[in-house]
């Protein structure tokens, strides 16, 4: 956990800790993000995966500790002092780009307008140059030709893929993806990783909180495994799938491969 | 009949007026009100909650004429002194914005937080996660209750003609003790209403119909 990457992180956690009244989410955590790379999160549920992932853009308070965006404290005016001031707030928000395990589409709006708001209403476009910007985004992930279309009128699969477009059209400096593909029919999984791979292949900074363990071990350059709010091991994907050191990763990987085996 | 019709003809258009005038503000102002009250007691700072309790409820627990006589002729006492009209108006918006306020409260948590959550993600200021995401998502399911309070409202214009404001009410209840023909202006009255609250369902259809667009199947 002490391991520094060779080039600054886009973003860390020192020292973590964050309460549910008494139940502690996470516990002392400490973690770089490397730039360029994909760190994902993987463990059982409740371990605090979507609880880190979530206080890297402040969605949820921590207690203590730093949380860095490009050595920038987000959440608090200094360590362990007042809260950060809602404008400051906002102006980093921009810079990390968020997917959520729901999609969280604004249902009254178009694939496109979805899309737009954020860089009409945020970023301070013109109209026309954020459709003309919502265009290209909802081109990248393959979904031009759906622009006019309300996400009641989408697959989750597109419905995902018009979330990523959302936060890539903001030109993020970190992608956060929270479970971006559990809600998703087993099928349509696919047209949504293949978005991701894409970005990863393009250098983006992304952490991703995951139980699709063949895109953990295929797409991450770190593997984080957390326990009951806890880092238990950090690695290359080799390090973790194929030589687990600590025994509660090996036996959640045991049990994950138990219940994805095809002896049914 | 002709020339009962003739005679207190201009009397009852002059009600017609009144009542659709004072409904019409007073349903505004209390729309407004009331929504301005679910914006304190959702962003404003934890204290407001109890005194915004406390007024809805108090409003809610008391009968409309109670509330409007307290105004009318309680207001001098602090210094409030108000012709009949404004003092009916005010009245409507106060009782309209306690009911108005509970509905919004209650459309606004159904509100799926992700989609709020996402447009913090983003970066938008609270004002524009309401009026861009909160209202419009909202409306879907709020706005039938909204329009059934406002024909409600419609209805309660005619406690204005205790404390002598002559809207329609006033103006029937003139021409009964005047005429002593009483099934004649009750029907009147009784038409009117039906009218104006069947335009009003109307336009709550058409507003449904404009918040709720997206989901209907264009296929």
């Amino acid at each position: 956990m002490t391991h520094q990457p060779a080039a600054p992180a886009a973003a860390y956690l020192r020292n973590v800790n964050k309460f549910y009244g008494p139940f502690q989410a996470l516990k002392d955590v400490s973690l770089d993000i490397p730039p360029g790379k994909v760190t994902c999160l993987i463990g059982p549920s409740g371990s605090g995966k979507s609880t880190l992932l979530r206080c890297i853009n402040v969605l949820e308070d921590y207690d203590s500790g730093e949380v860095r965006i490009d050595d920038q404290l987000i959440g608090y005016e200094t360590p362990g002092g007042k809260r950060m001031a809602p404008r400051r707030l906002r102006e980093m928000r921009r810079e990390i780009g968020m997917v959520f395990q729901q999609f969280n589409l604004w249902p009254h709006m178009t694939a496109l307008q979805n899309v737009a708001e954020g860089l009409e209403r945020v970023r301070g476009l013109s109209r026309a140059q954020a459709e003309t910007r919502a265009r290209e985004a909802l081109a990248k992930v393959g979904l031009g030709d759906k622009e006019g279309n309300h996400p009641s009128h989408l697959s989750g699969g597109q419905q995902q893929r018009v979330a990523i477009a959302r936060a890539i059209a903001m030109e993020p400096r970190i992608m956060l993806f929270d479970e971006p593909t559990s809600a998703l029919d087993p099928e349509l999984v696919g047209e949504v990783l293949g978005v991701m791979k894409q970005l990863a292949a393009e250098g983006m900074t992304m952490v991703v909180v995951t139980h699709e363990m063949g895109f953990a071990a295929h797409v991450a350059d770190r593997v984080v495994f957390m326990e009951r709010g806890e880092i238990v091991a950090v690695g290359s994907p080799r390090d973790v799938f194929d030589a687990p050191s600590d025994p509660r990763l090996a036996s959640f990987l045991q049990g994950y491969r138990e219940r994805n085996s095809l002896d049914f | 009949m002709l020339e009962t019709l003739h005679r207190y003809g201009p009397d009852l258009l002059t009600g017609f007026g009144l009542t659709i005038f004072s409904w019409l503000l007073g349903t505004a102002f209390g729309f407004v009100l009331g929504f301005l009250i679910e914006i304190a007691r959702r962003f404003g700072p934890r204290a407001l909650g109890y005194p915004i309790r406390a007024y809805v409820e108090f409003i809610r627990g008391t009968p409309f004429l109670v509330q409007l006589f307290v105004l009318y002729y309680g207001g001098p006492l602090i210094g409030l002194r108000l012709d009949a009209l404004p003092a009916g108006i005010l009245g409507l918006t106060i009782y309209g914005s306690a009911y108005f306020t509970e509905i919004l409260r209650a459309g606004f948590d159904a509100v799926p937080l992700g989609q709020i959550e996402a447009a913090r993600a983003i970066g938008f200021r609270n004002s524009t996660i309401v009026s861009r995401i909160m209202v419009p998502v909202m409306m879907v399911s709020a706005l039938p209750a909204l329009v059934n309070f406002a024909i409600i409202l419609t209805k309660e214009t005619v406690i204005l003609s205790m404390i002598t404001v002559p809207e329609i009410m006033f103006q029937t209840q003139t021409m009964m003790s005047e005429t002593f023909a009483f099934v004649t202006p009750i029907l009147i009255l009784a038409l009117f209403f039906w009218g104006f609250v069947e335009a009003i369902s109307r336009i709550g259809r058409r507003l449904e119909r404009r918040f709720t667009h997206y989901l209907i199947d264009r296929s």
